[in-house]
This record gives C-alpha cells, sequence and structure tokens, in this order.
C-alpha cells in the first residue's frame, strides 16, 4: 500500500522537482548575478538587484498591484459567490451551468482579452449598440483606462473563484439548512450564518487563486490597459525584454513571490486546517 | 538504444534516406516574406526549411544566445549585430558565394553596422513616423504636433521605450540615442506632460483604430502605417516628422553554430535576386533595399513616397544605435516612471 502511494507520487514529485524547483533556483541564481551586456546574465556575483528594489517607484507600483488585485478579488466574490450559490443548487443542470463557467478556457486567454478589446474600443459592440439605441452621441471611453483593466482581470479569474466556491458549497450538508429553518432562522439569516461560514474555505481558496493571478497580470494592463496603467507583472516583463536587464527581472519575480508568501501566511495558517 | 546500436544502424538509415534533403534552420520576424519565398526556395534547393518567427529583436537574441540554438539564418536588426558580434554569434559570410550583392543599393552595400558586409546583408529598412487622418487641418508634421491639445483622447504612442524616449529627445533637438541624463530627464517631462493626451502607448493593433477613425494620429511604425494605409486608402496619411525620426534595417545573417553554411548562403543570395526580394517588398509593403528589386516593383510602390521617401526626407533619419549599459539602465527607469505617472 505504501509502495503504491509512493508510486503514485512519482509523477507529480517530478514535476514540482523538474519543473517548478529547479526553474525556482535558475531564477535565484539570476538574480544573484550581474546583468549580461545584451541580455543574460554574467559575473560576478551581487546583492545589487535587491538593492535597486528598495525604491519608491516599485514600491508604488507594487502598492497599486494590490489595489487593484484587492478590488478585482473583492468583485469577483461579489458575483462568484452567488453564482455558485445557484449552480449548487440547480439540480440536474448544475454540470451543464459548471461547464458553461469553465468554457472560456478552451481559447486562449490572450484571444479572450483581444475579444475585449472589440467589445470595449470606441467602434466596438458595446458602443455601436448603444449609439444605434440613440442612447449616447459620443462613444463612452470603455477601453484603454483603468476600468477596462478591472474587466479583463475580473473576467480572466472569475471561474478561479467560482469553482472553488462551488466545491464547499456541494459538500455542504442540506441538513444543516433545514435545521436552520426549523429553528426559525430566515433564508437571509441561513446564508449569512450557516452556509457563508461553511462555504470559507473555498472562498479562502478562490480568492487567494484570483489574487495572486491578479498581482502577476501583464497581458491585461497591457493590452486593455493601454500600457498606460503599469502594474508590477509589466515591469518583471520589461526587464526580459526591451531593458533586457534579467538579473532585476529576477529578483523583481522572486521578491513578488515572497511578498505573496507572506500575505498569505495568515490565511495558510488557519487553525481550521490549511487553505483547502 | 545504446550508443554502438546506434551507431551501427547509422549506415543503413543512410543508405535509404532519401538523398537531397538538405535542412535549413530560418529563425525571422512574422511577416517579413512573400507567401511563395520559401515554398520556392525548397523546391529549387531540394532543402527543407524549418521557420520559426519572433517579435521582437530582443527575443531572437535571447533564442540564439546560447550558441547551440539549431537555428542557422536569423535577421537581426542593424543595432543588434554589433552585440551579436560580441557575442561571437555571427559567421563570416562568403562574398563568392553571394552573387547578388551587387543589387543592393550603393548606401546599403557599406552600412555603418558593418562596412564591408562581412557578417549580414541589409533585407529590408524600416521609420517611425506619425500616421494621421488626412481631413486634419493642419496636418501633424512634426513630433511637437503630437502635444497639441486638440489631439486629446485621439492619440497613441508606441509601447516601445526606444521610441516613445527616442521622439521626444528627437522633439527637444537631441540625438535619438542619447544617454544624456540631463537630456533624458528633459525628455522625461515631454513624455510625462503628453501622456494626459494619450489614449494608450499601442503597437500594431493601432492600425484598426485608425482604419475605424477611433484615432485622429498616432506614433507608428511605417510597416504598420503601410498597412492601414492601404486598408483605409487616402483616408490616412503619413508623415516623415519634421524634427528627425528614427530608422532602422533588418538584416540577414548566418550564425555562427551553423554547419550549413553553403546552404544558407545560397538562401541569403536567393534573397537578394531581384525577383525574389520585389515580391517581398510588393506583399508585405516593405521598403526593400534592393535597387534592382525596386525597379521591378508595380508602380504605385515603386515611387510610392513613403515607402521610397525623397533624399532631403531620407536626411533626417537617425539610426538606431546600440547603447550603453549604463544609458540602457537609465533609460528603462524613465520608462518605468512614464508608465507609472
Amino acid at each position: 500500500m505504501i509502495r503504491l502511494r509512493a508510486w503514485c507520487l512519482t509523477p507529480s514529485l517530478l514535476m514540482l522537482g523538474g519543473l517548478f524547483l529547479i526553474p525556482l533556483a535558475i531564477i535565484f541564481s539570476y538574480s544573484v548575478l550581474s546583468r549580461g551586456p545584451y541580455g543574460g546574465v554574467e559575473q560576478p556575483f551581487t546583492w545589487e538587484n535587491y538593492a535597486r528594489l528598495a525604491d519608491p517607484l516599485y514600491l508604488s507600483i507594487l502598492l497599486r498591484s494590490v489595489l487593484y488585485s484587492a478590488i478585482a478579488t473583492t468583485v469577483c466574490l461579489l458575483m462568484g459567490f452567488p453564482l455558485a450559490l445557484f449552480i449548487s443548487r440547480s439540480g440536474p443542470r448544475r454540470n451543464l451551468y459548471l461547464s458553461l463557467v469553465a468554457l472560456p478556457f478552451w481559447t486562449s486567454f490572450l484571444v479572450r482579452t483581444y475579444a475585449w478589446m472589440f467589445l470595449l474600443r470606441d467602434t466596438g459592440l458595446i458602443n455601436t449598440t448603444l449609439q444605434s439605441l440613440g442612447l449616447i452621441n459620443e462613444p463612452l471611453p470603455l477601453l484603454y483606462n483603468p476600468f477596462a483593466v478591472m474587466i479583463g482581470l475580473v473576467y480572466g479569474y472569475l471561474p478561479f473563484l467560482i469553482l472553488p466556491i462551488y466545491a464547499s458549497l456541494e459538500r455542504l450538508d442540506k441538513s444543516l439548512l433545514e435545521a436552520a429553518a426549523d429553528l426559525g432562522a430566515r433564508p437571509l439569516t441561513a446564508l449569512m450564518q450557516v452556509i457563508l461560514p461553511l462555504s470559507m474555505p473555498g472562498i479562502r481558496a478562490g480568492s487567494v487563486l484570483v489574487f495572486i493571478s491578479c498581482l502577476g497580470a501583464y497581458l491585461t494592463p497591457d493590452l486593455l490597459g493601454g500600457g498606460k496603467t503599469i502594474m508590477i507583472g509589466n515591469v518583471v516583463q520589461n526587464q526580459f525584454t526591451a531593458a533586457r536587464d534579467w538579473p532585476f527581472g529576477a529578483a523583481l519575480s522572486l521578491v513578488l513571490m515572497l511578498f505573496v508568501m507572506l500575505l498569505l501566511m495568515p490565511l495558510l495558517r488557519r487553525k481550521e486546517g490549511g487553505l483547502l | 538504444m545504446n550508443r554502438r546500436i546506434f551507431l551501427l544502424s547509422l549506415p543503413g538509415l543512410s543508405g535509404c534516406h532519401r538523398p537531397n534533403t538538405q535542412r535549413l534552420n530560418i529563425l525571422n520576424w512574422s511577416e517579413y516574406v512573400a507567401p511563395e519565398t520559401i515554398p520556392n526556395f525548397e523546391r529549387e534547393f531540394g532543402v527543407k526549411v524549418r521557420y520559426g518567427v519572433f517579435e521582437s529583436a530582443e527575443e531572437m537574441l535571447a533564442r540564439v544566445m546560447s550558441g547551440n540554438s539549431g537555428w542557422d539564418v536569423v535577421f537581426p536588426t542593424n543595432y543588434f549585430i554589433r552585440p551579436m558580434l560580441e557575442l561571437g554569434l555571427l559567421a563570416e559570410l562568403d562574398h563568392a558565394r553571394l552573387k547578388h550583392l551587387d543589387a543592393l543599393e550603393p548606401r546599403f552595400q557599406k552600412p555603418h553596422w558593418d562596412p564591408q558586409l562581412r557578417h549580414c546583408v541589409p533585407y529590408m529598412w524600416g521609420a517611425t513616423g506619425i500616421l494621421y487622418q488626412s481631413n486634419l487641418t493642419p496636418a501633424p508634421q512634426a513630433w511637437a504636433d503630437l502635444w497639441q491639445p486638440r489631439f486629446a483622447g485621439k492619440l497613441t504612442m508606441l509601447d516601445d521605450p526606444a521610441e516613445v524616449i527616442g521622439a521626444c529627445l528627437q522633439k527637444l533637438g537631441y540625438k535619438l540615442n542619447s544617454g544624456d541624463p540631463n537630456e533624458l530627464a528633459k525628455a522625461q517631462r515631454e513624455a510625462e506632460g503628453q501622456k494626459k493626451l494619450l489614449r494608450a502607448y499601442v503597437n500594431e493593433i493601432v492600425r484598426d483604430q485608425l482604419v475605424a477613425v477611433e484615432l485622429m494620429a498616432a506614433q507608428v511604425w511605417r510597416s504598420t502605417a503601410m498597412r492601414a494605409m492601404e486598408a483605409a486608402g487616402s483616408r490616412l496619411a503619413f508623415a516623415y516628422p519634421k524634427e528627425a525620426y528614427a530608422v532602422y534595417a533588418d538584416n540577414v545573417a548566418i550564425l555562427r553554430e551553423s554547419k550549413r553554411s553553403d546552404i544558407a548562403h545560397a538562401f541569403l543570395d536567393y534573397l537578394m535576386r531581384p525577383e525574389v526580394a520585389m515580391r517581398v517588398a510588393e506583399s508585405k509593403l516593405e521598403s526593400t533595399v534592393n535597387a534592382k528589386a525596386r525597379a521591378l516593383l508595380p508602380e504605385p510602390l515603386r515611387n510610392h513616397p513613403v515607402l521610397f521617401p525623397d533624399d532631403q526626407t531620407l536626411a533626417r533619419g537617425e539610426w538606431f544605435e546600440p547603447l550603453s549599459a549604463q544609458a540602457q539602465r537609465l533609460r528603462d527607469r524613465i520608462w518605468t516612471e512614464i508608465k507609472a505617472a
């Protein structure tokens, strides 16, 4: 039995070791080397790339990214929780709804982001429809602002929140709700005092997934924000492209990772037992 | 399979292998050959081409920097030639095998980035300018015009630090490749002042938005401008800015790691054939460096004022150059500040 378990774990351990830990070690080694003149890394060893991070500029960009991610996560929660609740209660049709939630993953994120550009732009579907209905005269500036970035983030990561919440609602013991009703709890009270606390593990897991994904986003601010609202992911990306400063990019991404882990520590330590 | 068995099986393999299926590995910018360019080459030379594309010169360099990337022929931009030489990535060309060198325009037979064409052959040249709705009066003709309030919300700049900072430097009368901290600080103020007017920093996607009249003007690459004007006709016009503008040229080169020097040279020579070069320029609306190819182009293109500007306009062009590490770092910080402003 133990041997079977070991065998079953081997692929994922290999994956983790080979595709996660080793690249992480490479990133770390890059981050303590010097910038090659044309990209790449060179000797000598240095901590300078980390010292450069103590700069109000990068800190302010990081804060903005945290703010955007927090807002996007909140909006996702407000939209995702009711939807997950609805799906968990729609009987035989729930599988259909679940697959609809997962459907967007069938196309690449890039393509879907471009699709949003075609919806939001001045001559896009939304503006032309509103104009032909006579509701507006001038097209609304929907694209290339923080609002568009927020739409992109919420749209892109909403399924990551719906699915875990659904999973915990699914496990919820229905007799607890009956008990609540028997004891005189109105539906709203039952929701706040029974359903919500019991779905906390899913809410937490989903929020963490969405928040982290948003924090690392760089395509969305570029394409929907028109490059005018920079997030920390764009700074990292830029170091590996135009700036050709791989060591600084590596240091930035490692510190970002560390920051996320510190932020999540309290969540991971919850006494109810872990994230999920 | 252990090594001995592998070696034993080799003669057998080569015995039954089809003759003449040489391979050539070509790494090019996307959209940079005519549809028939590669198939015709394969047919004529009995070669199988593995064709890869990249979207930025930095990406290309990162992919071939290891020195055993598996690519034979690459298309570096002029300011990447020196770095690639310093990294020892480029092979020396054998001019005896390049019969069509004399087809190139004289100025591209001795370009400043490789005056004797020892390591590369110029392919196409490009530039950065202003694309605008032609009914605008007055028409924007200078970088400075892109700071006018009338463009508020209807203007974009490229999402590229060298281009935006470069245009600001040129507006101020400084050099495109300046690494001077004072000049760069002034350029940064210009860019931050302009940002309020901008709808976005975007690259190729701007084409659709200009064609759909969502924008009045944009800083664009000339290749984007040509495709937009093809779609919109005379509704759009292109200006080479009055102050100065950025120029670059893409080149064809053979990597030093390549073990297929013969067929790689044949490919370089093939690309310089006037008919072949003409078809690339015609189908992609690019400015060929090949004088004989230009002579073969059909008329609207052969003397197109945007594709082939007059000498006076050409004289205002400033070539992108490789930057020092210090200047690069300073510019990246400035770019990040502009974006975060």
